[in-house]
């Protein structure tokens, strides 16, 4: 996996640089928008990772002018700046997803291989299954090993945006933004409570349980096998 | 004071330039009228003076005769005039001292006995047309040495009439003259009011978050005119400042999270490091929480200033306050419920505009502040209720409450009043109330007998492409303040 990291702060570039290809992935770095946007339009990149204030050219202005060239490449925004509205602005101008500095890097690493995923082509599907959990998307119903498992619509919501992301890690951050709609950071950890009833219903009563805890990150739906 | 629903310009009659239209229009009528009435007095006067002096002169001219002539002369006189055809409507008659008639041109003595005034009205009758009419005549009579008398008159109908015609003439004139200017001061008032509501309307758009709206100039470069350009020359100036002020919160954003981001980037580098100690881990992970919470700090303080500078009222939409609410109520429940309180939502739908984010914030603000400091077994209840004013949002607990006297300090950023929680920044309750004041809803921290009642009012949001009805009232600058 290429990716294509655009920041001009080197020190915060030297990490990133160094946590994403300790991650597997294989990055170029530009240090300004110029140079950022002529790799972005001649390399071919899997995903590409943009700061927002850059020398000679906005963050905004790249992802703009690569979507009116066609390329529709993921990108993800970063962004240091304080605007409420900055993310629905990012989003608008054609950005895939949205970082607020600072964040925790498996927030990055999290974001980023959903991107990857999304990449990898969403699949048009009226059932998900992840071992013997199985979504009816039509019907929202959830049934294992082949009993009904009573769920709440926000519930059912909330797996189903756990099983489409089957064996990624989803941070906290992401649940709130893709199940609530939410772009906030509360104070209390709102989104433990809600998983662990989610946990509650799905895996009590099974030898193997499908949500998993990433300790320091998030949460991740995956079967483990026998 | 609360916001009044109507519209101030609900009639033309009710405009400051009618009510002026009106009161020229009086005066002028009233001049017209003083006018009038001064050439219609004089005109009478003269008319009554040219009769009276054609009179006089013939009575004296006639007492001149009787002198010389006699009683016979007199008679002669009168038959030479009567049949000359002399002056028109002339009225002559003799009388001896018994009132029988001996010339003229008039059949009888008009009165009965002598009267004593000098100038004499009377009506004749006479034959016009083939009707008998009555005709008013005006005279004079001269009494002779040997008591025969004399009686000289001009019959007055034509003056009269002329009398007539002129006073209908003048009451017509007051009348239209009252009447054009009322439909002028009614069509004045409707233009000027016309311009008011353009200029109302692109107000109240400017303040509902179209920042580079302007008010409408015109082409007439009337006074009108001038005010607008004056305003829009103020408004430009707003503009370039909120342009300035988020450059300005861009940049602070931005130079405070570069190097908070670089430290949690080597702290998490440090962290990935294989020889550390369990002590050192320890000290990595309450560095990386303390950066978390300035983090949070400071996007509070963010959000505040953003909400301050109303910057944020561009991305605002109308939403339902209701369904918002519940949301929030049903996304909080689980972890207030973990720690031992009830959380629970009363809702109904209620249009309000606002920023979905903010409000989101504003709502967590609340819930979060009622489920920190209701203290455990508390009972934390969200309302919504719509109607004619507005929505009203109440976010209830039965805790301790905050003392009357702190209700003021406790909207003030920084002001922490429980010593014993202090989880927070202090920053929770001054956020509310600048996103309260965004939104120009009302802020009030009530008691709930016992614990702590917030209540937001908002307005009611128009319907979106709704057409502007009416230009809208001044807003009343939002208030946030403390109720016992």
């Amino acid at each position: 996996m290429r990716l294509l990291l655009i920041e001009d702060d080197p020190e915060a570039a030297r990490f990133v640089l160094k946590g994403l290809r300790e991650g597997g992935y294989s990055v170029e770095h530009a240090a300004d928008g110029r140079d950022g946007l002529f790799r972005a339009t001649e390399g071919n990149y899997d995903a590409i990772i943009t700061d927002r204030m850059l020398p000679h050219m906005d963050g905004l202005a790249i992802v703009q002018l690569l979507r009116q060239q066609g390329c529709d490449t993921p990108v993800l925004v970063l962004s240091a700046l304080g605007n409420v509205d900055d993310r629905v602005r990012g989003l608008r101008a054609g950005g895939d997803d949205y970082l607020t500095k600072p964040f925790a890097f498996v927030e990055l690493l999290a974001r980023v291989e959903a991107l990857l995923r999304r990449k990898a082509g969403p699949q048009a599907t009226t059932t998900l299954k992840v071992g013997n959990l199985e979504l009816d998307l039509l019907g929202r119903r959830a049934r294992r090993d082949g009993r009904e498992i009573d769920l709440t619509s926000k519930e059912f919501t909330l797996l189903e945006f756990l099983v489409r992301r089957a064996g990624q890690v989803v941070t906290r951050t992401m649940l709130l933004e893709g199940v609530w709609d939410l772009q906030f950071d509360p104070q209390t950890n709102l989104i433990d409570v809600h998983i662990s009833r989610l946990r509650h219903a799905v895996d009590r009563g099974f030898d193997r349980v499908l949500i998993h805890t990433v300790r320091g990150a998030g949460y991740v739906v995956r079967d483990d096998g026998p | 004071m609360a916001p009044s629903d109507r519209p101030p310009f609900s009639s033309s009659f009710r405009t400051s330039t009618f009510r002026l239209a009106i009161a020229y229009c009086v005066l002028f009528t009233v001049s017209v009228s003083t006018l009038l009435g001064a050439i219609y007095l004089i005109t009478r006067s003269v008319l009554a003076n040219e009769v009276d002096n054609v009179i006089l002169i013939e009575l004296d001219a006639l007492a001149d005769e009787y002198d010389r002539e006699g009683q016979s002369g007199v008679s002669a006189e009168l038959t030479r005039l009567r049949e000359s055809w002399g002056r028109a409507g002339a009225i002559y008659l003799l009388v001896d001292p018994g009132l029988e008639k001996r010339a003229g041109n008039l059949s009888a003595w008009p009165f009965a006995g002598v009267p004593k005034e000098r100038w004499l009205e009377f009506d004749i009758e006479a034959l016009r047309d083939g009707a008998m009419v009555h005709d008013p005549v005006r005279a004079r009579v001269v009494e002779f040495p040997d008591g025969y008398r004399l009686l000289v008159g001009t019959e007055v109908s034509e003056r009269r009439r002329f009398q007539e015609q002129f006073r209908a003439a003048t009451l017509w004139a007051i009348g239209l003259t009252a009447l054009l200017g009322a439909l002028m001061g009614l069509w004045l008032s409707r233009r000027l009011m016309a311009r008011v509501r353009a200029i109302s309307s692109a107000c109240q758009q400017i303040v509902a978050g179209d920042f580079a709206r302007r008010l409408p100039v015109g082409g007439s470069r009337d006074e009108f005119a001038a005010l607008a350009v004056a305003v829009n020359h103020v408004l430009t100036r707003l503009d370039e400042q909120t342009l300035t002020v988020r450059a300005t919160f861009d940049s602070a954003a931005h130079d405070l999270r570069g190097p908070l981001f670089r430290l949690r980037g080597r702290l998490e580098e440090l962290q990935g490091a294989a020889a550390l100690d369990a002590e050192a881990r320890g000290s990595i992970d309450r560095a990386l929480k303390d950066i978390d919470s300035v983090q949070r700090t400071l996007a509070i303080l963010l959000q505040i200033a953003q909400a301050e500078s109303g910057v944020a009222l561009a991305e605002s939409a109308r939403l339902d306050l209701g369904e918002l609410v519940q949301e929030i109520t049903e996304l909080y429940a689980p972890a207030a419920r973990a720690r031992g309180l009830s959380l629970a939502c009363d809702v109904e739908v209620a249009w309000v505009n606002g920023h979905r984010q903010l409000l989101t914030q504003l709502l967590a603000n609340l819930i979060e502040n009622a489920v920190n400091y209701a203290g455990s077994g508390a009972r934390i209840t969200v309302t919504v209720r719509a109607d004619a004013a507005g929505a009203r949002l109440e976010v209830a607990d039965n805790g301790p409450g905050i003392p009357v006297e702190d209700r003021e300090r406790a909207l003030r950023p920084f002001v922490r009043l429980s010593r014993a929680a202090s989880a927070g920044s202090g920053l929770g309750l001054s956020l509310v109330a600048a996103i309260a004041r965004l939104h120009q809803a009302r802020l009030t921290l009530e008691d709930n007998a016992p614990g702590l009642c917030v209540v937001v009012r908002f307005q009611t949001a128009r319907p979106e492409n709704a057409p502007e009805e009416h230009a809208m009232p001044v807003l009343p600058a939002p208030r946030v303040g403390a109720e016992a």
